[in-house]
């Protein structure tokens, strides 16, 4: 190699150890004086980096504290929380945006107790509902406070209903005769099962929570009862137990049975790996997270909001996902901490926050009444009357109340997967499914 | 007699190429195969030049309605995509990792080529053998001596381990460099060479195949990592490519951005495709020659 390559090779390598240099932080924490910095970790997603936007407005009321946020893509938050935790180097504020959950992080010791810093804080100085407070109380210690409450809703596509001439289903939950049975009438009305895809289109994809927690809605219980009091670790599986073989019958029979659910192999072919199929406009209803309402201008058809209709299960017709805000056990400032907090859980900020993140449901239920009339299309009063049945037809989300849910989740999608793609039978699957998940408790829960 | 000289002398009769069926058979094979190879790509194309809306229509259209070209100046103007910055950011870290891991794998592998010591076999075979250790085994140790050393959320911490070697290119460097004859070298050390000359002026100059192989590896499979990035990174001022678009997919809440999603693939591929096809003769030959590929 000659010394004129070798020159040039070795300046690359000047200037590029400068370029990175130059990219650099440094990784230096910014201290001035007495002013605390407050790291926010979330994910890398508009919905929930807008906070970035209200940081300028925080600091200049509450000189001496600054607020960094972090972040990082949903699929990877989880290893680069636990990682930034092994190095001591944990953020202050976060939540279990990943696929943990509150559970998870509180059994693994992540959270610190809130409780000594709220000087009698309570949900009505912030228009929170005291049962949603209680969410996150361990033996009466504060561990999260609520920032955000996505409920179950159903959305079905009006133009399809127009098409079959069948009447909207109803917003208010009391009304009794919008059942399980009759949406399942009305799918049937709306179905054409075909292998043509261009053809095909379904009544109704049932997406009632996470697949273990779906015999819920039937009144039956995956989960021993002392799952809720115990720290989210069940003492016995009911997976055998005849109730819960009935209720996943009546889930998978909507597919393979009754036919007006569509396959997995539909739902990727319209939609993607993660995507939602009702998003193609070949679905009639979709019981799904209120999450997709924040879509729902994108859509090339009609929406409508709806009630889920009373199942077996008087008491439960929607699974709640309330998202908290922790302040992690390594934080050095918990007092400024918890000041973040409550600054974004204001009626004001919160109301602020509908806009910036586009469509994030607020705890705080004064300016829940500026987000029920966010979605063009629909009827405020309608939202309205769908959040509040299903706040008191609600029961949270189990990612939220499990420990190591992530991995009980994942075993749940996979053994269920070929019931779904019509390979096998529940009964046949079920109780394999019970034998893993004790091996898998046993071995976690120790 | 005169007949048959003539006849000798015409230019031989041009006999009608065959086509057999086979060949078309063939022919129809490998277009299928091609055209089955080339839709993801012109899909991917389709889908970065539509709408919102467009993109939710099915079943799909492969042509869009409506050229949405400002899908792709939506990456670069839109503040919080930050796109140009982070393919900056990893050019930066690509370039600078092909520079380290050229240079240390290539010195190391000169050392196990040419060299013989005792337990310079053991050593080779301790090398290999940190190939079998994945990534997550070493992450946390690595993380907590980069951030002690205060290289947190900085490009460093991405290019800096380039410059200690990889194993596996170690092997395919070493491999290379044993085949070179032993008479070059008597030559260079009779010429006076010294031993970092024979390294430099010798063996670099005759390994083109082999380093274009490992660039072109180190280039695409920096350019390709998320894990170490999305550890190291915390502004978004320096995240590279991967955690930049693996982040359009992250919200549950909103529909995913396919159509920026996929103009972004599509000039994220760029410089893996001008750097094959530069490289493209030394590679082939590098594959070869060490049978990698």
């Amino acid at each position: 190699m000659s010394k004129k390559m070798g020159k040039v090779v070795l300046s690359c390598l000047a200037l590029g150890l400068v370029a990175t240099a130059c990219s650099s932080n440094g990784g230096s924490k910014s201290k001035e004086g007495e002013t605390v910095t407050i790291t926010h970790y979330t994910i890398d997603s508009p919905d929930r980096t807008f906070v970035e936007k209200l940081i300028p407005d925080f600091e200049a009321s509450h000189p001496g504290i600054k607020i960094k946020v972090t972040k990082a893509p949903y699929e990877q938050f989880d290893s680069k929380l636990q990682s930034s935790i092994a190095a001591k180097n944990a953020p202050d504020v976060t939540s279990h945006w990943g696929y943990g959950g509150f559970m998870e992080y509180y059994n693994k010791g992540m959270l610190m107790d809130m409780t000594p810093y709220l000087n009698g804080l309570t949900g009505a100085d912030y228009n929170i509902p005291e049962d949603v407070m209680n969410i996150y109380k361990v033996d009466g210690k504060t561990y999260g406070i609520p920032l955000n409450s996505y409920v179950t809703v159903m959305l079905y596509n009006k133009d399809l209903f127009d098409k079959a001439k069948l009447e909207y289903p109803p917003t208010d939950y009391e009304d009794k005769s919008w059942t399980f049975d009759k949406m399942v009438d009305y799918a049937k009305k709306m179905t054409v099962d075909s292998k043509n895809l261009a053809e095909a289109q379904y009544g109704v994809d049932f997406g009632f929570g996470e697949r273990d927690q779906r015999p819920q809605y039937f009144g039956a219980n995956v989960y021993s009862d002392d799952t809720w009091t115990n720290g989210g670790k069940p003492s016995e599986i009911n997976l055998s137990k005849p109730e819960v073989i009935e209720a996943y019958k009546k889930v998978y029979g909507l597919i393979w049975d009754q036919k007006v659910s569509p396959t997995p192999a539909f739902s990727k072919s319209v939609s993607g790996q993660f995507g939602d199929p009702f998003l193609s406009g070949k679905i009639g209803m979709s019981v799904v997270g209120s999450w997709s309402l924040a879509a729902s201008s994108d859509f090339n058809f009609k929406i409508g909001v709806a009630a889920v209709p009373q199942g077996p299960n008087e008491k439960v017709r929607s699974v709640l996902y309330v998202d908290p805000l922790f302040i992690l056990k390594d934080s050095k400032h918990p007092k400024e901490a918890l000041e973040w907090i409550k600054y974004l859980i204001t009626t004001e900020v919160q109301e602020k926050s509908i806009e910036l993140s586009g469509g994030n449901p607020p705890v705080n239920q004064k300016a829940a009444e500026k987000y029920y009339g966010n979605f063009e299309g629909i009827d405020p009063e309608q939202i309205k009357q769908v959040f509040e049945g299903a706040y008191k037809y609600g029961f949270e989300s189990y990612n939220h109340l499990i420990s190591n849910y992530s991995q009980i989740n994942e075993l749940f999608i996979n053994e269920l997967a070929v019931v779904e793609n019509g390979d096998k039978k529940v009964e046949e699957v079920l109780p394999s499914i019970e034998e893993k998940l004790k091996a898998l408790l046993e071995r976690v829960n120790k | 007699m005169s007949e048959v000289v003539l006849a000798q002398q015409l230019p031989p009769k041009r006999k009608k190429a065959k086509v057999e069926l086979a060949q078309i058979v063939g022919f129809l094979i490998l277009l299928l195969v091609t055209v089955a190879m080339i839709m993801p790509l012109l899909f991917m194309l389709s889908t970065s030049l539509k709408s919102t809306k467009e993109m939710l229509v099915f079943p799909p259209s492969m042509i869009p309605a409506d050229f949405a070209w400002g899908n792709f100046k939506e990456l670069f103007v839109n503040e919080e995509i930050k796109f140009g910055q982070q393919y900056m950011n990893s050019l930066i870290v690509a370039i600078m990792t092909v520079i380290g891991t050229v240079f240390s794998s290539s010195f190391v592998a000169f050392g196990f080529a040419r060299y013989r010591a005792r337990g310079s076999q053991f050593l080779f075979v301790l090398v290999l053998s940190t190939l079998m250790l994945p990534y997550p085994a070493i992450m946390i140790p690595q993380f907590l001596l980069f951030t002690k050393l205060g290289l947190h959320d900085s490009l460093l911490p991405l290019i800096l381990p380039s410059f200690f070697a990889s194993a596996y290119m170690i092997f395919l460097l070493k491999q290379f460099f044993s085949t070179l004859p032993n008479e070059l070298y008597d030559a260079g050390r009779i010429d006076g060479c010294r031993e970092i000359r024979l390294y430099w002026s010798l063996t670099l100059p005759l390994s083109g195949p082999v380093i274009s192989t490992v660039a072109i590896f180190s280039f695409i499979w920096s350019w390709n990592d998320l894990l170490a990035p999305v550890l190291y990174l915390d502004s978004q001022e320096n995240f590279t490519l991967p955690i930049g678009m693996a982040a359009m997919l992250s919200s549950k809440f909103r529909i995913a951005p396919w159509n920026l999603m996929m103009a972004a693939s599509l000039l994220s591929v760029l410089p893996i495709v001008v750097l094959f096809a530069i490289a493209q003769r030394r590679f082939v030959q590098g594959i070869v020659l060490t049978g990698i590929k």
